[in-house]
């Protein structure tokens, strides 16, 4: 919200600078986003008039303008906009002005064409973020004076950030009061005034059926408004405010809204037909609004009706065919004070924000309901003359949040801030509209009913706080406590002590992204409201976010990336959503780079298997890797589950190829991941004596058939027999050799075999490792037919 | 010449012969066969000792003593010429051991944290010095702990500000991607009271909260830190209080603090919390947009709803919670540009920020 400096010392009369107000206002809880000096950037934009327009010979959407600013010829310029006419004063940007975006003005040809300016939107002067089209003047607008004099720019403007709990400071007025109570200086208010009545203009009929949600409503006719531009002062107050003049009326109605805080509507009597009721909507009823949207409203929706259609969503906007246009003579005024839940919900139902919707379900104060009206029936037929008839009112606002009391203590609000409460800060809160009556440790509050947010004590503390300034409340460490400290999850840094990049990538992927890993079995969870579609699933792997990102760092000249990511897979399940903690390795390319002692090597299955164990071992486990041809995603023969214990924990793997590609990579991507949730943790391992005696280590090579090797027997089989066939002195047995080719035949392998024995009380002989050798190619030739490589 | 003449000059040629061949054997293995040669068994100066018994007996004292002395000398001159050898030979391997230590070493494959984690665990470090316990909760959850219990009823104004993603239900409960970590507040104290009965209790939650927002400024998932105490007799100072201990531990510098009343339908009274820019100390720069001053959190004490929906007595017992983005922080600490950077995971920026 914006608010034009020279409308706050109307109401306050403030001697400080801008810069100390500011300061002031976020003392007092309310946000400056910025304090804006319009003038300065738009220095050299004049105003001027087009005296013709004509389409540019070259571009459909660019027209050729002669404007007048004044001078002994008029401008050529080429403009884009559409949304002017012969006659339409308009800001122009002379060349050499340099606008508040940045752009400088230049003498150039579009499309062949001369322009020597360019005309401004309120975008480009910096008066607003958005608007359509070029900025229309006032026909009054003197031509050739510079745009920030006529719009009397000269002052500053304080563009604010009101929190939702301040309904009652999203208008000059309540700004106005909170600083004039921080400042203890009067506040203005506005100069009580009734119109005179005339008793041929009819009151307009209304009821209100819809009490709890419609406590109060005023309508008042004028008939006879001879309907104009309103005058210069009030547009140039209204851009700067950050509202688009629009006519004579509504701009009326938006100055008094943002001056005061209360919304109104003007509806052109003679659309009306019949008494106006407020009421709740039919289920599917029609409404075509202001904004040309078409909407069906549900049962509870309020709505001002007439006797034929709704002409208005309470609170909201007006219907498209019952507002004021060029033609209007006679207008019904409305005033209303609708209940702030129920605007919110069908503002909410309808995605439907309006600067009327935003001040109604924040609540505005009851009392500005009769004084707008009558600050606006004033304005209007000062501007604009009219006949005057009386105001129908229906319920009332006196009730509305009226009354409102509480006791609190001034001990309980000094023990919640820490510091002392003065009591000639009472004095700031009663200038703030709050009764405030203190005996000893006791105070009586009552609660001024534009103040919607204060109801509990604790509501008072903050107003104490913000009144005496946080910056009184000292900083005092509280005693520590001395629980221990829970014991730090070290997965992901344990995967990084092993060489990885932790990466971190969003939660949800594409729908595609998720059918590459995880078959569609209805267990998906999706986003109703994704960012895009290939956000819109919550991801139940981690693989597609790590390919995802080899595919970025890959495409960028990295020869192989190494990365690992911890974090959450989520699933739909019968007992609700699941939330399962992973951690996700993925290795591809390049890990060993050209050296002068060793050429480049890429990474395979059994570089990332090592950083798997090597992460297990850390924690005390051990994982069976077994062999699993269906993977989803992964290649066969290349692929395997990870058991701890019989616990199936992990899965590792090579990516399919068609789905590397998919990801535009087309070497070898191996990935990995194991369920942090299944997971136990083994034994911190215990001292036990170390080996005095030496041990031996005995080779065994054996000829296999690589098929059935590959395939059936496998490294850990023949292990595992090994170590069973070598009896208790056997301590450790491992696969070290594969040899095939020259001197083994084709189809076969050579596989060899080394195991230690070792006896903690004595040295071993030569008959103990023969009696082991033995007994090992026995039970190979049982278990698998082979014999000793000859 | 008379006999033992002549033995002294074969006994003098002969060790004159031995010296020069000594400092003129090549390798230790040569010498080896000198001293056989010489002084072995069968050696040179035995067959010189064979002419002694010709001798008469007066005189043999005499040129055995002379021929000890030979011995003796030759002997130590084989050692001292085995000694140079093995210098020479220990200088030869250590040269020709010699390596350019200016190449390279064998890298070892370095892995490193991302910055979000390295700024979570520093940031959970330091509170859980202070006593706050840890604690986690569901990234998916429901309205009621993301917002009703928060003190967000359904047509407040600020759940409108959250920009919520939904999620598509089967059930009749709708479903979000909590907005905040602060449902974790709740999920903690109503644990806590069940596990322990009554407050003290002082929490720290780190976790990935998600908004409906996605552009220069904002990621739709980001990173928060939920901390909370709640005790008899928490006061706003105590909020300082851990505000400035923390902020000037993460900073690893003394910075000022200062906050600014604000609006959270969850804290009551609510502040915005500013630190002194850490990029110009105060003075003003683009980062602080010459205010000297940059937002970093949201803070407050506990609403007394929201203790109210966990069922403590607010009458009896206070709290403060704050929350603090994290990539926020650890942009400004690290002086990081762009938070788009932690979700691109270009390994160039991992790796430079990970240590």
């Amino acid at each position: 919200m914006k608010i034009p400096f020279s409308w706050l010392k109307e109401q306050v009369a403030l001697t400080s600078t801008p810069a100390q107000i500011a300061d002031d206002l976020v003392r007092l809880g309310h946000e400056v986003e910025g304090v804006e000096l319009p003038r300065a950037g738009v220095s050299g934009v004049r105003v001027g008039q087009i005296t013709s327009k004509a389409p540019h010979p070259d571009a459909d959407k660019l027209s050729l303008l002669k404007v007048d600013i004044g001078e002994a010829a008029p401008l050529d310029i080429v403009c884009g906009a559409s949304n002017m006419g012969e006659g339409d004063k308009i800001p122009v940007a002379t060349i050499g002005t340099s606008l508040p975006n940045g752009l400088k003005i230049k003498k150039g040809k579009i499309r062949g064409e001369t322009s020597c300016g360019m005309c401004c939107s309120e975008t480009e002067l910096g008066l607003a973020d958005e608007s359509a089209g070029l900025l229309i003047l006032p026909a009054d607008a003197p031509v050739g004076v510079e745009v920030g004099e006529f719009l009397q720019m000269e002052e500053a403007v304080f563009d604010l950030s009101i929190t939702p709990n301040r309904g009652d400071c999203m208008n000059t007025r309540g700004i106005a009061r909170d600083l004039a109570a921080d400042a203890n200086l009067p506040l203005m208010g506005v100069a009580p005034c009734t119109a005179e009545i005339d008793a041929a203009v009819s009151a307009p009929a209304v009821s209100v059926t819809a009490e709890t949600d419609c406590p109060a409503y005023m309508a008042r006719r004028i008939e006879g408004v001879k309907l104009a531009d309103s005058p210069a002062w009030m547009q140039a107050g209204l851009i700067m405010a950050g509202m688009r003049p629009v006519n004579g009326i509504v701009d009326v109605l938006n100055y008094v809204m943002l001056y005061l805080g209360q919304p109104m509507h003007a509806f052109d009597a003679d659309k009306l037909s019949g008494e106006i009721n407020i009421r709740s909507a039919e289920d599917g009823e029609a409404f075509k609004a202001l904004d040309g949207r078409e909407l069906k409203l549900n049962a509870g929706d309020l709505v001002v009706a007439d006797q034929g259609s709704v002409i208005a969503l309470a609170g909201i906007m007006g219907s498209e065919d019952s507002g004021v246009s060029d033609g209007t003579v006679n207008i019904v005024l409305e005033s209303a004070f609708f209940r702030p839940a129920r605007v919110s919900e069908t503002r909410r139902t309808y995605a439907m924000v309006s600067e009327a919707s935003m001040r109604f379900e924040r609540g505005v104060d009851p009392e500005m309901v009769a004084t707008g009206m009558q600050q606006a029936t004033k304005i209007i037929t000062d501007l604009f003359g009219g006949v005057v008839g009386e105001i129908t009112v229906c319920g009332n606002t006196s009730g509305i949040n009226a009354g409102k009391q509480m006791h609190c203590s001034v001990s309980g609000i000094e023990k919640r801030l820490g510091i002392t409460l003065p009591e000639e800060v009472d004095d700031v809160l009663r200038r703030m509209g709050f009764g405030i009556l203190r005996h000893a440790d006791k105070l009586e509050v009552v609660i001024p009913p534009f103040r919607h947010d204060v109801s509990i004590p604790e509501d008072m503390s903050e107003e104490y706080a913000r009144v005496i300034g946080f910056d009184a409340i000292p900083e005092i460490l509280p005693a520590l406590a001395t629980t221990a400290p829970a014991k730090p999850d070290r997965s992901i840094h344990d995967a990084v002590a092993g060489g990885f990049l932790q990466v971190v990538t969003y939660a949800f992927i594409s729908e595609k992204e998720q059918r590459l890993f995880v078959p569609e079995d209805g267990c998906d969870i999706r986003l109703q409201n994704p960012i895009s579609d290939a956000m819109s699933v919550m991801r139940r792997t981690a693989w597609a976010g790590l390919l995802n990102v080899a595919k970025h760092n890959l495409n960028r000249q990295q020869p192989g990336v190494s990365i690992a990511e911890q974090g959450r897979l989520y699933k739909n399940t019968e007992q609700g959503h699941d939330e399962n903690n992973i951690l996700a390795w993925l290795m591809s390319g390049e890990i060993e780079a050209d050296q002068w002692h060793s050429s480049a090597r890429s990474a395979d299955f059994f570089d990332l298997k090592g950083a798997v164990e090597a992460w297990l071992a850390k924690r005390g486990l051990t994982g069976r890797f077994i062999a699993d041809d269906s993977i989803q995603g992964l290649q066969a023969g290349q692929s395997a589950k990870i058991l701890i214990g019989r616990e199936e924990a992990g899965r590792i793997g090579k990516v399919d190829g068609d789905i590397a590609a998919a990801f535009d990579i087309d070497i070898p991507v191996f990935v990995a991941d194991i369920n942090l949730d299944v997971l136990h943790a083994g034994k911190k391992a215990k001292f036990s004596p170390l080996a005095e005696f030496p041990g031996v280590e005995r080779d065994l090579v054996f000829l296999m058939e690589k098929a059935a090797f590959v395939r059936d027997a496998g490294a850990d089989a023949i292990v595992q027999t090994v170590k069973k066939a070598g009896g208790k002195l056997l301590m450790d047995a491992r696969v070290f050799d594969l040899y095939e080719g020259k001197g083994v035949a084709e189809g076969m392998v050579s596989v060899g075999v080394r195991f230690t024995l070792q006896d903690p009380a004595r040295t071993l002989t030569q008959e103990d490792s023969d009696a082991a050798s033995s007994a090992i190619i026995a039970a190979m030739d049982k278990r698998f037919g082979v014999s000793l490589r000859g | 010449m008379s006999e033992i003449d002549s033995l002294k000059a074969q006994l003098e040629s002969l060790q004159s012969d031995a010296l020069a061949a000594f400092s003129s054997a090549a390798d230790l293995a040569g010498l080896q066969q000198l001293r056989v040669n010489y002084l072995g068994k069968k050696g040179a100066l035995t067959e010189v000792l064979k002419g002694v018994g010709k001798l008469p007996p007066a005189e043999r004292p005499v040129i055995g003593q002379f021929v000890n002395q030979t011995k003796q000398s030759l002997s130590t001159a084989l050692d001292e010429a085995e000694a140079g050898l093995a210098v020479k030979a220990k200088i030869a391997r250590i040269e020709a051991e010699r390596v350019d230590v200016t190449l390279a070493g064998r890298s070892v494959s370095k892995g490193a944290l991302h910055p979000v984690q390295q700024g979570l665990d520093e940031m959970t470090a330091i509170f859980s010095q202070m006593g706050f316990a840890v604690a986690e909760g569901p990234e998916i959850e429901n309205e009621f702990h993301n917002f009703d219990a928060l003190n967000i009823p359904p047509e407040h104004p600020a759940r409108a500000m959250h920009d919520t993603f939904f999620v598509e239900e089967m059930s009749d409960e709708p479903m979000l991607l909590r907005t905040h970590t602060s449902p974790v507040q709740i999920r903690a104290m109503k644990q806590f009271l069940a596990e322990s009965g009554e407050p003290p209790l002082a929490v720290v939650a780190p976790g990935r909260v998600y908004r409906c927002d996605y552009d220069v400024t904002h990621s739709p998932m980001f990173h928060q830190v939920e901390v909370f105490k709640v005790d008899r007799d928490v006061s706003m100072a105590h909020l300082k209080g851990v505000l400035k201990h923390f902020l000037s531990t993460y900073f690893e510098k003394d910075v000022s603090i200062r906050l600014r009343p604000h609006y959270f339908p969850f804290t009551e009274p609510s502040a915005e919390v500013d630190i002194g820019c850490v990029f110009c100390a105060g003075k003003g720069c683009r980062i602080c947009k010459n205010s000297g001053w940059i937002e970093v959190l949201g803070s407050g004490m506990i609403h007394p709803n929201v203790l109210k929906s966990v069922g403590i007595d607010s009458e009896e017992f206070s709290g403060f919670a704050f929350g603090l983005g994290v990539e926020r922080l650890v942009m400004l600490k690290r002086g990081i540009p762009d938070l788009r950077m932690f979700f691109e995971n270009d390994v160039r920026f991992l790796r430079r920020m990970g240590s």
